[in-house]
């Protein structure tokens, strides 16, 4: 008959610090490979779409001004976006990861929507879309 | 002792409120050293005060089919039960604010009222986990009180005395622990059956009947439930540590011994899993019970001889 | 006796009624029989011990060919036994039931009922087991010709059809445990009428987290779906997802390199140990033993980093890709695993001390709830749960997937069957895990981690199995060729364990209920993604929600069928 099996934890822990994380006093960075906010490179990118392709969200969405000079404008809906890492994956050029330096995104405003690429090709896309005559292509 | 003085040493120093202040630091030192042995960081020391003002700020729900004066009139009761209980016994190391021959037995009646409330409590307002909640609560009241009660009664017989201030007198010149070692045992854990801490939490088991007798509580009522509870804590504490720990006179005296006490209980809270009732009813009618009168026995026998 | 002998021998057993047999795979037989023949089909199954019934699975095979079909998989060992029944596409089709000769047939044919309208002749009750009481009437969602805009909630009918409860006579009453109760961790509501403390019935409904990831299923590409089965449970999440890939790549005829297998099995094991360590935890909790609560998932957090560590999440790893995985095992992570398997070990061989020697824990859980082997075998138990009982049913060692033909596990049983039994045997199994997983990381095959797979997955049927820290987890997809599933049914291990609970609450105290719901270590989440609905619940909460559905299993039902069974 054994009563008081926990006693040397109990007594352990009382002369230790406590293992929990003050949160967001203390801060502790996540491993490399954690999937964190999308980072978007148009420079490497060819438009081939297959990351929209297999998002199990729809989460991104690939805007092409224009094919030959690299002009590209990637939707990210931030509130659909599950960090599953399948567009990491599916691109044959690594332009598209997830990194681990952002992955605080509690919001408290429904601003989702994070355009990412050029910031000359970002604002002809915002402007395009604000008249509606002219519509780029998009996939 | 004139009128003023009287009502200031009931209502504000050392009962009254002074007494509700250092109840809640009590609460917080329990809840803080139960987080430490387990690892975790636990609450500020103002965390019992902050839970008791945004009681005291929220709606109270009355379910429809209690009965009105009941409900609101328990918790009343329950907590000038408790504060009444206090008048009697060495708060804060200090004499106690009255006294007269056989208030042992009134004080430990007076605690009972508040465990008697929540039981009433629950039956009151029948939903399904209070009724069982407040079953529970009377059974387990069943089964403590009488070894719980004996225990006490033995530094009385020692002290020859049923008044609270002579026994404390008494046994500030004997420690009565090593003489009746038993009966400070059942005393401590008669004390946890009292404030149903852990292992004997099974009339608020949360895992079973989400909160016991009180489930139905909300607002006011609730608040001055937890302040009833935390006013039995220092109490009870109180009691054991000057009937065992060599009597209370002054306040760092009063501070050692009963966080001394304190701190034992709350390893044996850390240490045990939470019994079934009938689990504890079992325990104290067989061991705690002939235990205890085991120990009186002796101490008369011992009595009987030296004298 | 081998796969093949194990085939043959059911062929035998089914000559008489079997009217056409093929082999999909070199594992399965096929048997087609027609409705009035099942009985004593079963029946014929049945008496010989060939096997358990793993799961029935309905399919719609479209309104062009104007058929029904429905599948039961009966399992011995490696070799599956599929009887298929196809019976026109109508409101009326009838199955007779099965539920007096296999007990745990009910669940799995109210499920039929609901999701495809198969009527089941004979059941003791066609009521709803996952969809809410105000689901219309003969809508059925698993139809591929069902839309959203069937499903209007029935006026004037409320979504949860309570029977009125309260205050039964005397000391009896109901006490309602869930939706919302603190000892449930998900939603879930059981319903037990005790007469002071003593329990003297117990019924129980699910459906409350069901999302209609079936059905959802069919509208995705197969890369998608990957990420959907994931996240159909938190602490099981990749034991679904390997088991969705292994049975594509299966369709797809693919061979998956062994360094992806071996990083698959270590993913595997390290999930165990997650959620064995989560399970501790929560028993512990609902005895009352807060310290072995906090303490066990502490430790619980030093697998949760190793896994963040390897696979870039906490939860829901996403370590599978269809054709291998995405994560590979470098010197620093082998390090930081067997460092903290190092750590975990001791850990665990400490609380397998505490919780074989703590007396008052021992209070709570020695010879509570104890089903015997015969029971086990009767109520079709699965997993820890059965393991506990004497029962071995551990796919790991009876089918081995995977990389456990190159890196076994042993299982690990007791004899006694009650609630300190599956503590044991869920506590040695994550000490075999770690062995194994040191095992595995020393011995890591050198190779590429993917291999390619085409977009259109061709055509077929496939059955994958395997063990998650539950018990064995079913899946079965079929796929007509295209770049969308045509049908992915996914049989959870917690179903088949619910009915120890109910089984055994009758004659205990109400304190004992919580434990033994949380012995049999449920799992609402896996347990409620049957039918995929769109429905609008009370707030008018519309898309691919949740769907406040129900059924209730009475507990009177169900031991009226275990004690006709007996009397037989």
């Amino acid at each position: 008959m054994r009563i008081g099996t926990m006693f040397k934890d109990i007594l352990k822990s009382f002369f230790t610090k406590h293992s929990t994380q003050l949160y967001p006093i203390e801060r502790i960075a996540p491993p490399e490979r954690y999937r964190g906010i999308l980072s978007y490179n148009p420079s490497v990118c060819t438009g081939c779409s297959l990351c929209v392709k297999d998002c199990p969200s729809n989460a991104i969405e690939l805007v092409i001004l224009d094919r030959a000079a690299k002009q590209y404008v990637l939707k990210y809906h931030m509130d659909r976006c599950v960090y599953c890492g399948q567009c990491v994956v599916n691109c044959k050029f690594k332009c598209i990861g997830l990194s681990n330096q952002d992955w605080e995104h509690a919001a408290l405003d429904k601003n989702f929507m994070v355009y990412y690429g050029r910031d000359q090709d970002i604002a002809k896309f915002l402007e395009s879309i604000a008249r509606p005559a002219v519509e780029p292509t998009s996939s | 002792m004139n009128i003023l003085t009287s009502l200031i040493s009931s209502l504000i120093f050392p009962a009254g409120l002074t007494l509700i202040v250092v109840g809640m630091l009590y609460e917080w030192v329990d809840r803080k050293l139960v987080a430490r042995f387990q690892n975790r960081v636990g609450p500020r020391w103002f965390q019992p005060f902050a839970d008791v003002v945004k009681l005291f700020a929220k709606e109270q729900i009355t379910p429809g089919i209690v009965n009105p004066i009941l409900f609101f009139g328990l918790p009343i009761v329950a907590i000038s039960g408790a504060l009444t209980a206090a008048l009697y016994v060495p708060l804060i190391g200090m004499a106690p604010v009255h006294s007269f021959p056989g208030d042992l037995i009134v004080t430990i009646y007076l605690l009972s009222l508040l465990t008697m409330c929540t039981g009433l409590a629950g039956w009151n307002t029948s939903s399904r986990f209070s009724l069982i909640g407040a079953t529970r609560t009377l059974t387990q009241l069943f089964a403590y009180e009488a070894p719980f009660l004996l225990a006490l009664l033995g530094p009385a017989l020692a002290a020859g005395s049923w008044q609270i201030g002579m026994i404390n007198a008494f046994a500030s010149d004997h420690l009565i622990a090593l003489s009746q070692p038993v009966g400070f045992i059942v005393a401590l854990i008669g004390l946890m059956g009292k404030l149903e801490l852990p292992p004997f939490d099974a009339p608020e088991a949360e895992t079973e009947i989400v909160a016991g007798a009180l489930t139905e509580y909300s607002g006011r009522g609730l608040a001055m439930f937890k302040i009833g509870k935390s006013i039995e804590l220092i109490v009870g504490i109180t009691l054991v540590s000057a009937f065992y720990l060599g009597g209370l006179h002054g306040v760092l005296p009063f501070l050692a011994k009963t966080l001394a006490v304190l701190f034992l209980m709350t390893i044996l809270q850390t240490l045990l899993t939470r019994l079934r009732i009938d689990q504890t009813v079992g325990l104290w009618w067989r061991f705690g019970a002939i235990l205890v009168l085991a120990q009186i026995l002796f101490t008369i026998l011992l009595k009987g001889y030296l004298l | 006796m081998n796969i093949e002998q194990s085939l043959q021998k059911a062929e035998q057993l089914l000559a008489s009624w079997n009217k056409e047999a093929t082999h999909p795979e070199t594992n399965r037989l096929d048997a087609s029989i027609a409705a009035d023949d099942l009985r004593p089909a079963v029946t014929a199954l049945h008496d010989a011990h060939w096997g358990y019934l793993s799961a029935i699975t309905g399919l719609d095979l479209g309104p062009d060919s104007g058929q029904m079909e429905a599948l039961y998989h009966f399992c011995c060992g490696a070799a599956i036994t599929t009887l298929r029944i196809r019976l026109p596409r109508t409101n009326d089709a009838t199955l007779p039931t099965i539920e007096d000769i296999i007990p745990p047939a009910t669940f799995f044919e109210r499920e039929l009922h609901e999701m495809l309208g198969f009527k089941i002749a004979g059941a003791k009750s066609n009521e709803r087991l996952f969809i809410s009481d105000d689901w219309p009437e003969d809508v059925y969602p698993l139809r591929s010709d069902f839309s959203i805009e069937q499903a209007k909630p029935v006026e004037g009918r409320h979504a949860d059809e309570l029977p009125d409860q309260g205050v039964v006579g005397g000391n009896t009453f109901v006490i309602p445990i869930g939706p919302q109760h603190p000892a449930l961790k998900e939603p879930g509501h059981f319903e037990f009428t005790v007469d002071g403390e003593i329990v003297t019935a117990a019924r129980m409904r699910l459906g409350y987290a069901h999302r209609g990831i079936e059905k959802a299923a069919e509208s995705r590409n197969w890369i998608q779906n990957l990420y959907l089965f994931e996240r159909i449970c938190g602490i099981c999440s990749h034991t679904h997802a390997m088991a969705y890939s292994m049975g594509v790549e299966k369709l797809a005829q693919v061979e998956v390199p062994a360094r992806a297998q071996a990083i698959r099995e270590l993913v595997a094991g390290l999930e165990r140990v997650h959620s064995h360590l989560l399970w501790l935890g929560v028993a512990a909790h609902e005895a009352g033993f807060d310290t072995l609560f906090m303490y066990s998932w502490r430790d619980r957090e030093t697998v949760m980093n190793l896994l963040e560590q390897l696979t870039g999440n906490r939860v829901n790893y996403s370590a599978n890709v269809l054709g291998g995985v995405k994560c590979d095992v470098g010197l620093e992570q082998a390090n930081a695993i067997k460092d903290g398997l190092n750590y975990l070990e001791t850990r665990i061989r400490h609380y397998l001390e505490v919780v074989t020697t703590d007396t008052m824990f021992l209070n709570r859980t020695r010879g509570i709830g104890t089903i015997s082997y015969d029971e086990a075998e009767e109520f079709g138990l699965l997993g820890p749960t059965a393991r506990a009982s004497g029962l071995v049913r551990d796919i790991r060692v009876e089918a081995p997937y995977g990389a456990y033909g190159r890196f076994p596990v042993s299982s690990v049983t007791e004899t006694n069957g009650d609630l300190e039994a599956r503590c044991v045997v869920r506590l040695k199994e994550l000490l075999v895990s770690c062995f194994t997983m040191r095992t595995i990381i020393d011995n890591l095959p050198e190779g590429p981690l993917t291999v390619r797979m085409p977009r259109k997955i061709p055509a077929g049927e496939t059955i994958s199995r395997v063990e998650a820290p539950r018990g064995e987890l079913f899946y079965y997809i079929k796929s007509n060729g295209g770049e969308n599933p045509a049908r992915v049914h996914i049989r959870t291990p917690s179903l088949c364990n619910w009915v120890s609970v109910l089984e055994k609450a009758v004659g205990r105290q109400l304190a004992d209920v919580p434990m033994l719901i949380a012995g049999m270590d449920p799992c609402f989440s896996c347990n409620d993604r049957l039918v995929t609905t769109v429905s609008h619940t009370r707030s008018g909460h519309t898309g691919d929600g949740k769907s406040g559905e129900r059924k209730t299993w009475t507990w009177k039902e169900l031991r009226e069928h275990g004690i006709e069974y007996y009397n037989r």
